[in-house]
């Protein structure tokens, strides 16, 4: 909308109540925050026709007045050019006086609602000496609110999550990852649907800056503090440098617990197979995170399996959910807006990450499977119907009724009961071996996209 | 005690952009539908077109919004409309109504 509004047309939206906010907080950041916006009191999807009429029509004179008259009646507190850089905040015993830092933070909505630690110039001075990067680095631009991720900010942020310097390279990782156009961080932060993002970290420098891969490493204990502040590091980036507010910039319509934070590395000594970071051609010295949409888990319970084939078929059944993006493959690849700009990046998902304990890795890497096996087995064998896909949506065709993508597939259209993978390509099952050597696992399912990066080595 | 810290919030991109100009009256003007494909955002944009239809004279609608149009990546589904997009439907249209199922 507001990008038509620059084009000269005027234009005004139709937003839910519970997206008020997060229409203020989108068109500010895409700098018009006048946008016009009409409320309905209920979200339409899966209203009936009637009840749908109903909200929209007491909207009308609204919608011809904004058309028509321009008014400032959307008015709000837009956005400062310029954040003040550094405040003072007087500390005292008693019990407000100690809690004065997390006071004045949480009134400029500026943390998760837990405690953080102070971000004084020396603890990022600190933080700072985790990357040789300089301080005014530009990391990346982080939507919705297109906040500028200066190396020194996310170093703030990292200070306040609890982390060292040794896990500062990890969470500059995790901006990298979100800064790949692939990986679609604007619908991430701003889709009214619940989801956050999954922090995998590979290679010799997980260990080093602390993260558990063994047993409960993403539940809360001292063992899991690098987990934990990783994970809320970048939840932290992305209120702060994002604007990705709790009702506003970030409209989950009721959120998820893992979104204050999920980081785990790959258990790689219990693995009967290679990491995942090898997988994708990286040299197994090398260190890597991995950021990828999800909403979940879901455990996998497998403690009445006989076989590897009771193994793979619990996973399967993980897929049974048929809103988890299955098939939506063949309506063609999803693209994602670079930013401000014309370009749109074609990106494939979802990917679905399965965590398995080494042990599940175990029954099936004895049975003879490799990962590559195990990833072509859950493709071949999840299975979508093809009128279930069309009976949501028609697939595109262009005038002359052919699919406008996929069209080697199309006479499938013919075929009694056709089904099609579930998934396009057996890597979007994302095995990765980690916690305890039990008989579970956690399914999530993927959303977006998925993006990987390099970690900076530094010799502390 | 005093205690400095630092602001964790980013400074942000200024794009500053000018209101569209209002058009006075709807007669005789076409009007963009737009909506993203989720459930009923159709219905409600329709519904407006509606109404105007019938308090205003000569007045047109064009429909946005679908999977995958030929040559139009950003009317596709759950994709932002760009400045170039933007540029095709300023010849096509004289203002936008748009809904989301949100």
């Amino acid at each position: 909308m507001v990008t038509l509004e620059k084009a000269g047309v005027p234009a005004i939206g139709i937003a839910a109540k519970s997206f008020e906010k997060a229409w203020q907080s989108c068109v500010a950041g895409w700098g018009q925050p006048y946008t016009g916006y009409v409320i309905i009191p209920h979200a339409t999807t899966g209203q009936q026709q009637d009840f749908i009429h109903n909200m929209v029509d007491g909207q009308i004179d609204s919608i011809i007045e904004n058309l028509t008259t321009f008014t400032n009646s959307n008015e709000y507190t837009s956005k400062s050019k310029s954040q003040v850089e550094q405040y003072t905040v007087q500390l005292s015993n008693s019990p407000n006086g100690l809690n004065a830092i997390n006071s004045f933070l949480e009134e400029r909505d500026w943390t998760d609602g837990l405690p953080v630690i102070p971000p004084t110039p020396e603890a990022v001075e600190q933080m700072l000496k985790g990357t040789t990067r300089a301080p005014q680095d530009i990391v990346m631009i982080m939507e919705p609110g297109f906040g500028i991720a200066t190396v020194e900010k996310v170093a703030i942020n990292a200070v306040m999550a609890g982390c060292q310097p040794e896990q500062f390279p990890v969470v500059l990782a995790t901006l990298d990852c979100l800064s790949k156009p692939e990986m679609n961080h604007r619908d991430m932060q701003v889709s009214g649907h619940t989801e956050a993002p999954l922090i995998l970290v590979n290679g010799p420098l997980a260990k080093h800056a602390g993260i558990n891969h063994g047993t409960s490493a993403m539940g809360p204990g001292v063992v899991n503090k690098a987990n934990t502040a990783i994970g809320r590091a970048l939840r932290l980036c992305l209120i702060n440098i994002g604007y990705c507010k709790a009702g506003s910039g970030d409209p989950n319509f009721i959120g998820l617990p893992t979104k204050f934070g999920m980081c785990i590395s790959e258990n790689e000594e219990d693995s009967p197979w290679d990491p995942y970071h090898v997988d994708l051609g990286y040299d197994k010295n090398q260190s890597t995170v991995t950021v990828i949409t999800v909403t979940g888990p879901a455990d996998i319970l497998d403690p009445g399996s006989k076989t590897y084939i009771d193994t793979l078929h619990n996973i399967k059944s993980m897929m049974s959910y048929p809103n988890a993006g299955n098939g939506d493959w063949i309506r063609g690849q999803k693209t994602a807006q670079v930013g401000n700009t014309n370009q749109h990046i074609p990106y494939q998902g979802p990917y679905h990450p399965v965590l398995l304990s080494p042990s599940r890795a175990v029954v099936l890497s004895e049975a003879g499977y490799s990962k590559k096996n195990v990833q072509e087995w859950l493709h071949e064998n999840t299975q979508v119907a093809l009128s279930d896909i069309q009976s949501k949506r028609p697939i595109p065709v262009d005038e002359r009724g052919n699919w406008l993508s996929h069209p080697d597939l199309q006479h499938l259209e013919s075929t009694a009961g056709a089904t099609i993978p579930a998934l396009q390509t057996p890597e979007q099952y994302l095995l990765y071996i980690t916690g305890g050597t039990t008989h579970y696992g956690h399914f999530f399912y993927g959303t977006y996209g998925i993006g990987t990066s390099l970690v900076e080595d530094i010799n502390f | 005690m005093d205690i400095s810290i630092l602001s964790p919030a980013a400074n942000q991109v200024d794009f500053k952009i000018t209101p569209a100009p209002r058009l006075g009256s709807l007669d005789n003007k076409t009007i963009g539908l737009y909506n993203n494909m989720t459930g009923g955002a159709d219905i409600a944009v329709n519904r407006v077109a509606h109404h105007l239809k019938e308090r205003f004279t000569n007045i047109n609608f064009v429909s946005y919004g679908g999977d995958l149009v030929p040559d139009r990546p950003s009317l596709s589904r759950q994709v932002h409309i760009d400045d170039e997009e933007a540029a095709i439907i300023a010849t096509e249209v004289d203002a936008v109504i748009g809904a989301t199922a949100h």
